[in-house]
């Protein structure tokens, strides 16, 4: 465990010192980093022992296990994944039942208070039964292994906001990692998945600096979740211009016009889609033709369906307006009519007025 | 009849409160606006006569009488019903204090008639025995007397006795198919008679035929300035039936800028029925003979002189370029005041101001609008078209010490006229 990351990186994976830098300037660009640090990245990665981790898996799908492993070699990406010591991931460990369970005990005991702690998928605050792990409720897992980590990154919108689980009606009474730990740093990594080179970006920040990165009211690290979608989206001069497809198979679709009435989220969605891309910088789910559905935007799935434009009322508020009005003009014409009668009356009961008592007598 | 009381006074301010009052209230966006445009507040700086301020009482019986919001708050208690020393406190404000000129109406941005509203607010106070006692004895005077200062036809016929001697010319009264119908105001007949003498001048000089009435030869309608509909349709009856018993075309009201807008622009509302004839203003007329050049002048004024529009004139009726087309042919240094025409600032004792004698210290105060106006022109003699403004202006000349002789239009015109009569128009 002691063996650093850049004898390694040499001796069992032949990855060249020019290659290995060329990584590191991806990742200060992808994180915004002054090219200066980029010799300090490297050096950093190069004599860091390897960060213990812990990785916990709750209600989840796994989808944000594949989008990391989907990064996988001969990309960067995963020798990054190769450098830290991955105590405990109950999918990609090859050590099972108690030899697994005992695999995290020992790497707790060994790492106190230094271990990096991934959580993935929300935590049921229901039952307990709904979702274990060795006989151990999700929810005191994680209380045990938080209390000695140094950091925690909540991987995905699951773990970060609680997710799919957490959608309406919330059968197992999901919750974020946030919600339950309150007295460490946690960095909400949101997606559904998250971008792989952000897991792996913020894990090396983390490693670089030895500090949280910059992050935004939900946790979230700027430099990665810093702008919307709709601001960096190849398709926005369309928006500009008020062409928009109306259909999917119309002219404007096939012309890549904005999706905006087609419900695009990207004008609420915070995450580098636009800008780093998926499957290596190949696309991005609007460039394939296809609206942002908001993922990494807490409650994306309760937000009134992914097809609805962002700016029409949902539904039944034209209809509950319409009575509104109906309900209003009635009482208006109501009031006016009880209004004339009150002063037909008073013109009824109007004394002329004549000189002679023009001033009070008596 | 019983006698005025808070009760009936506040039957007669919900009376009032008809639709359009209703439209101005609810919008009234509480800019402030119309207090700089109100003589009483820019002259004094006092917030108290901000025209919308001087609604209040109007304003809580509509809010609680006609609104939900009003009775919810009467409910609650966190608004206490008008009573009678409010109304009472309230004179001030609606009659001292305001001459219905009509520039709040002009430049509210949500376009409220604030001097409409006042005219109505008149009406409850009225009926509730708050209308000032210089009004009340005019008023009184007018119905039982026939003019408000207590002229009686035999001072008219006396001043009619000179004229005809003065200028050879008869003064034709009970005149039945004359064309104009010619009215006076009291104020005409007591201190400038040359006015009658001016209009028999140039009737004769423009061939047209004209009479005086003699039930019917005042024009200023107290009822109007007091506020009570039923005076002036009194008042307004007298006129109309004598015009209709002499079956002339034109009835002329004369310069009186309040006479005006009671005959020509609440008259045949008051009567409920349309007139068989036409009203015009004095200007009006003359203005239409200049145009058909049956009035020919000659001579030029040198002194520098402005003009003083009358509120009613200007900013009811829109007679704006009448006067300046006329002054113009007789005078050489015309030139405008700051604000002239249907902005101009009011004399300060319009709307029956001038007949309060509370309202005297505070009129003559406000009048430094006036003085200042006229200081920024340096001009040596004022002209304007109402009696009621020209005896406001003498008056303030004499309280600022100012050397300024105020001039009639209608009798400057007369002074110019070509002597001999026009003749090509007399066959016609």
């Amino acid at each position: 465990m002691s063996t650093s990351l850049g004898a390694i990186l040499r001796e069992q994976y032949g990855v060249s010192r020019r290659d290995f830098l060329k990584f590191c300037s991806v990742l200060a660009s992808s994180m915004a980093i002054s090219p200066t640090f980029i010799p300090r990245i490297a050096e950093a990665l190069e004599k860091t022992p390897r960060q213990s981790v812990i990785w916990l898996s709750f209600q989840e799908c796994t989808g944000c296990t594949e989008s990391l492993t989907r990064s996988n070699a001969p990309t960067l990406e995963s020798l990054i994944l190769e450098q830290i010591s991955l105590d405990y991931h109950h999918t990609l460990q090859a050590a099972a039942g108690d030899a697994a369970e005992r695999a995290r005990d020992l790497a707790m005991k060994a790492n106190q208070g230094k271990y990096l702690l991934i959580v993935d998928g929300s935590v049921p605050m229901g039952n307990s039964g709904y979702s274990t792990i060795a006989g151990i409720s999700n929810v005191d897992a994680l209380r045990e292994v938080a209390s000695g980590a140094s950091a925690i990154i909540a991987v995905g919108t699951c773990a970060a906001f609680g997710g799919l689980p957490h959608a309406n009606p919330n059968p197992t009474g999901a919750v974020s990692v946030s919600e339950i730990i309150t007295d460490k740093p946690i960095i909400n990594i949101s997606g559904c998945p998250p971008i792989p080179v952000v897991i792996t970006g913020v894990i090396a920040h983390l490693i670089t600096f030895g500090v949280l990165p910059e992050l935004d009211k939900l946790g979230r690290p700027l430099s990665f979740y810093g702008q919307n979608i709709h601001d960096r989206c190849y398709r926005r001069p369309f928006y500009e211009k008020g062409l928009f497809a109306e259909d999917f198979d119309d002219a404007g679709a096939k012309k890549g016009w904005c999706l905006y009435k087609l419900g695009c989220k990207g004008p609420v969605t915070y995450n580098a889609c636009a800008t780093l891309k998926w499957n290596d910088g190949v696309s991005f789910p609007i460039e394939a033709g296809h609206g942002c559905i908001g993922c990494s935007e807490p409650n994306f799935w309760d937000a009134g369906g992914f097809y609805r434009p962002l700016a029409v009322p949902t539904e039944g508020v034209a209809q509950l307006t319409q009575m509104a009005f109906a309900a209003g003009g009635a009482l208006g014409i109501a009031a006016g009519v009880l209004n004339a009668k009150k002063r037909d009356h008073a013109i009824a009961e109007r004394e002329t007025v004549s000189i002679d008592d023009l001033k009070r007598k008596g | 009849m019983s006698n005025a009381s808070f009760s009936r006074g506040y039957q007669a301010l919900k009376a009032q409160i008809d639709a359009p009052i209703a439209a101005y209230f609810s919008s009234c966006v509480h800019c402030g606006l119309c207090a700089e445009a109100c003589l009483f507040f820019t002259e004094t700086r006092d917030p108290k006569y901000t025209p919308i301020h001087k609604l209040e009482p109007l304003r809580k019986v509509w809010e609680q009488e006609y609104t939900l919001v009003g009775k919810l708050k009467a409910w609650f208690g966190l608004s206490t019903p008008l009573h009678d020393q409010e109304l009472a406190d309230w004179q001030e404000f609606i009659y001292n204090s305001c001459t219905l000129c009509g520039r709040c109406s002009l430049v509210c941005p949500v376009g409220n008639d604030l001097s409409y509203m006042i005219r109505k607010e008149r009406e409850g106070m009225v009926a509730a025995g708050h209308a000032p006692d210089g009004q009340i004895s005019a008023a009184k005077r007018a119905i039982t007397v026939g003019s408000p200062m207590g002229v009686k036809f035999p001072a008219l016929q006396a001043q009619i006795k000179h004229i005809e001697k003065d200028t050879g010319f008869i003064v034709p009264v009970n005149q039945v198919g004359a064309e104009y119908m010619v009215t006076l105001s009291s104020m005409e007949i007591m201190n400038y008679p040359e006015y009658l003498e001016a209009l028999a001048r140039i009737f004769k000089h423009a061939g047209k035929t004209w009479t005086l009435c003699s039930e019917a030869f005042e024009a200023t309608n107290t009822g109007i300035q007091i506020g009570s509909s039923d005076i002036a349709r009194e008042l307004v009856s007298r006129l109309v039936n004598a015009a209709e018993r002499l079956q002339v075309k034109t009835l002329v009201s004369p310069e009186c800028g309040h006479a005006y807008t009671a005959i020509r622009w609440e008259g045949a509302n008051l009567m409920g029925k349309a007139f068989t004839f036409k009203v015009q203003h004095i200007l009006e007329v003359l203005e239409e003979l200049r145009q058909q050049g049956k009035l020919k002048t000659e001579g030029l004024e040198t002194a520098r002189m402005t003009f003083h529009d009358p509120c009613q004139l200007v900013r009811r009726g829109g007679v704006i370029d009448e006067p300046r087309n006329l002054l113009k042919t007789v005078a050489q240094n015309f030139v405008e005041m700051e604000d002239a025409g249907k902005m101009n600032w009011c004399c300060g004792a319009g709307g029956g101001v001038g007949a309060i004698e509370q309202a005297h210290e505070l009129k003559t105060r406000v009048f430094q609008r006036k003085i200042s106006q006229l200081d920024a022109i340096k001009v040596e003699t004022v002209v304007t078209a109402c009696a009621n403004c020209r005896i406001t202006l003498e008056e303030g000349f004499e309280a600022y010490n100012r050397e300024m002789p105020v001039l009639g239009l209608t009798e400057l015109i007369a002074q110019h006229l070509v002597e001999e009569p026009a003749t090509e128009n007399a066959h016609e």
